[in-house]
């Protein structure tokens, strides 16, 4: 008889063992509620609703037609393809160099501390400084490369890199993946670490040379290295505004999404517009995020 | 166990509580601020200013808070920024500053969402009545919405060593003259005569606003429709003329990507000969020694036209006091102050912003203070309006549209006729 006296008493242990938990978690899960939720929850009412007297209409709900407008926009569709450009260019940059700065830093060598050091620098600065910095490369009257240029004979006049065409997304990315890099290499680095060196070592018994072992091993246990590059690369990429905006301005040749955004919402005042586009990278970036979650998960489960 | 597990609930519990009370003790205590009127004892208060240039001298600020025991925190950001700023801040009704820029393009859009005070019955009235020449511009619905502050309007500067270098001993009154000097000009070694900011920002399709209007013509009608889509138009002609000269390399490659204040910075660094379009305020600074390496050389001129001298336009700028200005009486205190005319001439000296108080005015050419002063006289009857029918309440959209579009054009990204075709459609749209 006693046990079910024991039973009630687990369970009312275990009953404010769980209110317990809660109350812990109510404080946390309020400020989230705050600090997201709540804007979010008002960001997409204003999504739902006309942009107001400003553009000539009454105030009131109009469901998913802002959505449909900033689709059909021209120069927003412009941003979106320009952004798709970003993200591959900048991904696939990222993940070669990244992979070919983590074999060479992970050789021991002389001085290895100091690379290390100095490789860190680009991500530390943040993304304004850097295109400050890069403005002084790409300026066409006074910069950089057209000076260097223009003394070896490559060039005849002064190009203006950022003016038009694929080039200037080419140029821009590059600056993007100049202060991204420096992480991505680290994740990788951390990964090659993690390797055991008798996995090389009894493989170049069986013969294996450093190119299969590159395929056949280092790639292969490099998967959740690459799955979380892969996963901060694409958010980045797909969140590119600081170096366009101090490169090129709102310029429509490099304008990304999250510029047409800024764009919409703070100089034209069409916050309507302006959190609907919001809300549709948010619905893009969370794709690729929980995409690359479950690959995440399938490569190290 | 259990007496532990119930000791740590209810200290957590009085712990939630506890905040609870405090965010709704701190709601409850901070909406006492705000409000003012002209009854007010203003003395010990501080309020924000927020305007995109150099603040006045500080002994004249500190006079200021002798005078009326207000202290001044001054917030100096870019004018675009500026714009944004004020955008975000009214649209969630938040603090932002007591006294805020006030830009002509400003007046349809800020005044129509109620977003500043009408300074009749906050500000002096015989401060407003001497401002009269110049507050059309920020004037809606018969309510004055800002005090001008900066009388701007397009002249043309040059460097009249560079003239002289070229054998050119007059500034062209038309264009086909200004062709034959800028080569002259290149021919004795300029590489790039004329300065003229064409990047994506607001500084950047001032020029053509100038242009078309130099070239005889109009961009918008008197009910606001578009008029420059058309090859034969002034607008037309002008976005063409831009895209020469970026070909002809009349300017910079690189002014593609050039903003006005950056344009302005070459121009004193003696890298050009003409800075097209620039405000009369900037003649001190390009003849002061600390901020120019052209001291003593800069002159300005009437812009050129299509048989003499062109039309021009005025961007006057004001100070306003937003609705949710924390401290208006004090905010109305410093205007009145700002607009004293010993004190804006003080401020022209060092901001370089003309006055626009007659008082003012009087007293800088009665002193010979006006720099300029000539030319400014006469470029006065040639300002007038860029939009005749006042401006209208989607100028930032409109503003935004040609920034892109306009770029894109001398970029050669896109025909003159297609950009100039793409932003008439949109701004037809929106007047409808």
């Amino acid at each position: 008889m006693p046990e079910p006296r024991h039973r009630s008493g687990g369970n009312r242990a275990a009953r404010e063992t769980q209110i317990l938990g809660w109350l812990f978690v109510i404080p946390s899960l309020l400020l989230v509620a705050l600090l997201i939720l709540v804007p979010m929850g008002h960001g997409f009412l204003q999504s739902v609703r006309s942009g107001g007297f400003l553009f000539g209409e009454k105030p009131g709900y109009v469901g998913m037609r802002n959505y449909k407008d900033v689709i059909h926009d021209p120069v927003s569709r412009e941003a979106m393809v320009h952004t798709v450009w970003y993200v591959v260019l900048a991904v696939s940059l990222e993940l070669v160099l990244g992979i070919l700065v983590a074999i060479t830093l992970h050789r021991v060598f002389r001085g290895r501390g100091f690379v290390l050091a100095v490789l860190i620098l680009p991500w530390a600065l943040p993304s304004v400084v850097s295109g400050v910095l890069w403005q002084r490369v790409f300026d066409p009257d006074n910069g950089l490369l057209n000076f260097v240029l223009l003394k070896l004979h490559v060039i005849g006049e002064p190009h203006v890199w950022l003016a038009s065409g694929r080039g200037a997304i080419f140029y821009i990315t590059i600056v993007h993946v100049w202060g991204v890099l420096p992480l991505v290499s680290l994740i990788f680095l951390a990964g090659l670490q993690s390797i055991p060196d008798e996995v090389y070592s009894a493989s170049s018994v069986d013969g294996a040379g450093p190119v299969r072992q590159f395929t056949h091993i280092t790639l292969p246990l490099l998967k959740p290295s690459v799955a979380i590059a892969l996963t901060v690369g694409t958010l980045l990429a797909i969140s590119i505004f600081d170096e366009i905006y101090v490169l090129n301005g709102t310029a429509l040749n490099t304008r990304s999404i999250l510029m047409q955004v800024y764009n919409t919402t703070f100089v034209q005042a069409d916050f309507a517009h302006g959190t609907a586009l919001a809300f549709l990278l948010a619905a893009a970036t969370a794709i690729f995020g929980v995409l690359y979650a479950l690959a995440l998960r399938r490569t190290t489960v | 166990m259990h007496r532990h597990q119930r000791f740590t609930i209810g200290i957590v519990l009085t712990a939630l509580t506890l905040a609870l009370a405090a965010c709704g003790g701190g709601s409850s205590s901070s909406s006492s601020g705000g409000g003012g009127g002209t009854s007010e004892n203003i003395r010990g208060q501080t309020i924000t200013v927020m305007v995109p240039y150099v603040p006045p001298p500080q002994n004249l600020i500190d006079q200021f808070t002798a005078e009326t025991g207000v202290k001044v925190n001054y917030v100096r950001t870019g004018w675009d920024a500026t714009h944004n700023k004020l955008l975000v801040a009214n649209e969630a009704k938040t603090y932002i500053a007591d006294v805020a820029e006030f830009d002509w393009s400003f007046t349809g859009q800020f005044s129509g969402a109620g977003w500043v005070e009408p300074l009749e019955g906050l500000v002096d009235q015989k401060t407003l009545d001497d401002l009269k020449a110049t507050d059309g511009a920020f004037t809606s619905g018969g309510k004055t919405y800002a005090a001008c502050y900066s009388n701007d309007f397009r002249v043309s500067m040059y460097n009249k060593a560079m003239f002289a270098k070229a054998g050119i001993t007059s500034f062209p009154a038309t264009f086909d003259e200004l062709a034959t000097d800028v080569q002259k000009l290149k021919d004795s070694g300029v590489q790039y005569p004329l300065s003229v900011p064409m990047a994506a920002t607001e500084g950047g399709v001032t020029p053509w606003y100038l242009l078309t209007l130099a070239m005889g013509g109009q961009l918008f009608d008197d009910q606001n429709n578009p008029v420059f889509s058309d090859p034969s138009s002034a607008g037309y002609k002008a976005l063409q003329w831009e895209v020469d000269a970026v070909k002809n390399g009349w300017v910079s490659p690189g002014s593609v990507s050039l903003n006005d204040d950056i344009a302005l910075n070459k121009f004193t660094g003696g890298e050009n000969a003409i800075l097209l379009a620039t405000g009369p305020g900037n003649m001190p600074t390009a003849n002061d020694p600390k901020q120019s390496s052209i001291a003593g050389k800069a002159e300005i001129a009437l812009v050129p036209g299509v048989s003499g001298p062109g039309g021009s336009f005025g961007l006057p700028e004001g100070l306003s006091i937003p609705v949710t200005a924390k401290h208006k009486a004090a905010a109305a205190a410093f205007i009145e102050w700002w607009e004293r005319p010993k004190n804006a001439i003080a401020i022209y000296h060092t901001q370089g912003s003309l006055p626009c108080g007659t008082s003012a005015l009087k007293a800088l050419a009665a002193t010979g203070q006006l720099q300029g002063g000539d030319v400014i006289a006469a470029e006065l009857p040639h300002v007038g309006p860029l939009f005749p029918g006042g401006a209208p309440i989607w100028y930032s959209q409109f503003s935004s549209d040609a920034q892109g579009l306009l770029n894109s054009a001398v970029k050669g990204d896109t025909s003159v006729a297609d950009a100039l075709n793409q932003l008439s459609e949109k701004t037809a749209a929106r007047n409808q």
